[in-house]
């Protein structure tokens, strides 16, 4: 299902934080997303460089690139979503990559990203992944495995009356959720981060 | 499947909150036209951006020339590459790609296994990417670019048919 390509959004008070290692890409990025009417949108070059950036800003997005050192986008969406300190695990997170093969998609699915996004990129592609993320906003899910948006990319309505019709399926709010237990996760903390990084 | 055993929760917040739709400040197709003008705009200094970019990978080539195919430095060359790819297409200069990801292609091919063949392989590749920026070949780079293309081509298929 595509995202209806009629609706014309005013993402002026998105806060979007890009993470890339290469300032040629962050630049491009950030200059699409002021050309889009953002007005607030962060930088920084690094996984755990964002990561300290997530504590004092409440971004919206993230628009993250996969191939980064010392930590990758990968270990950086798993931090996010999993880290036990992390300050927003629920943000959309849009991975940014020259990698198309399937697998390296699932990876990134599976690593807790909600649209994936191949290089060379356009104002068009960039703002069509936005608009997905607005349009299709999705339940987390929490198993032993996984922590991150439902993979099945079903739509959810929060604003309106609760209608599920599968009495099977408990749906709580983000706050009466149970924090992971950790480990199976891929949990890292702060201090595993470090350690990535100093290999 | 995911979710199929576990909990699903609602996330605290609705990005649909901060957003309205239409009106002034709106995306429409205008606001998309702009952007990828701005994005033309950029393109411009795209080659003195890239410039220290190609230049470092010619560095890492040097190294792997003389290592006679160090795997680490084989990865670095790798990435290099990969990234100069990425950018290449975003900032209208697909010949960057094309060329870039032939070498991608190439090197995953290898394996790690690098021959004293296979590094001159790699070296005409990066010469190419720096034709193509000492000639700001933007696009597909017209017949100039159908000719380097055509003749790394002829390189790799020389070089894939066992051949020296």
């Amino acid at each position: 299902m595509d995202a209806d390509p009629k609706k014309s959004y005013n993402l002026e008070r998105i806060n979007f934080l890009i993470v890339d290692d290469n300032k040629h890409m962050r630049a491009l990025v950030k200059t699409i997303l002021h050309a889009l009417g953002s007005k607030s949108v962060h930088e920084a070059a690094d996984g755990a460089e964002a990561f300290k950036e997530l504590r004092h800003f409440p971004a919206d997005i993230i628009i993250c690139d996969w191939n980064m050192q010392p930590l990758d986008g990968l270990d950086f969406v798993k931090l996010v979503r999993t880290g036990s300190d992390s300050p927003n695990p629920y943000v959309p997170i849009i991975m940014l990559t020259g990698h198309t093969e399937m697998t390296k998609v699932m990876e990134a699915r599976d690593s807790g990203v909600h649209e994936f996004l191949a290089k060379p990129i356009s104002a068009k592609s960039l703002y069509s992944r936005i608009r997905s993320i607005i349009e299709r906003p999705r339940e987390f899910v929490r198993t032993k495995t996984y922590f991150g948006p439902d993979r099945r990319r079903q739509q959810i309505d929060y604003r309106g009356p609760e209608r599920r019709k599968n009495a099977q399926k408990k749906v709580v709010d983000a706050a009466e959720a149970e924090p992971s237990e950790g480990g199976e996760g891929g949990e890292l903390s702060q201090a595993e981060v470090e350690a990535l990084m100093n290999g | 499947m995911s979710g199929d055993d576990g909990v699903f929760i609602r996330p605290p917040t609705d990005i649909r909150n901060k957003v309205s739709v239409g009106g002034p400040g709106s995306v429409d197709q205008a606001a998309l036209a702009r952007a990828e003008k701005v994005i033309l705009d950029m393109a411009g200094s795209f080659v003195d951006m890239v410039h220290e970019d190609v230049a470092n990978l010619h560095k890492e080539l040097e190294a792997l020339k003389s290592n006679g195919g160090d795997a680490a430095t084989l990865d670095n060359i790798y990435r290099m590459t990969h990234d100069i790819k990425g950018q290449g297409g975003s900032f209208k200069y697909d010949l960057i790609t094309t060329i870039s990801r032939q070498l991608c292609n190439f090197i995953e091919e290898l394996k790690g296994n690098v021959k004293p063949a296979d590094i001159e392989v790699i070296a005409l590749h990066v010469d190419a990417l720096q034709v193509v920026i000492a000639q700001d070949l933007k696009g597909d780079g017209g017949d100039v670019g159908s000719n380097l293309l055509s003749g790394l081509e002829k390189v790799i298929a020389k070089r894939s048919s066992g051949q020296d």
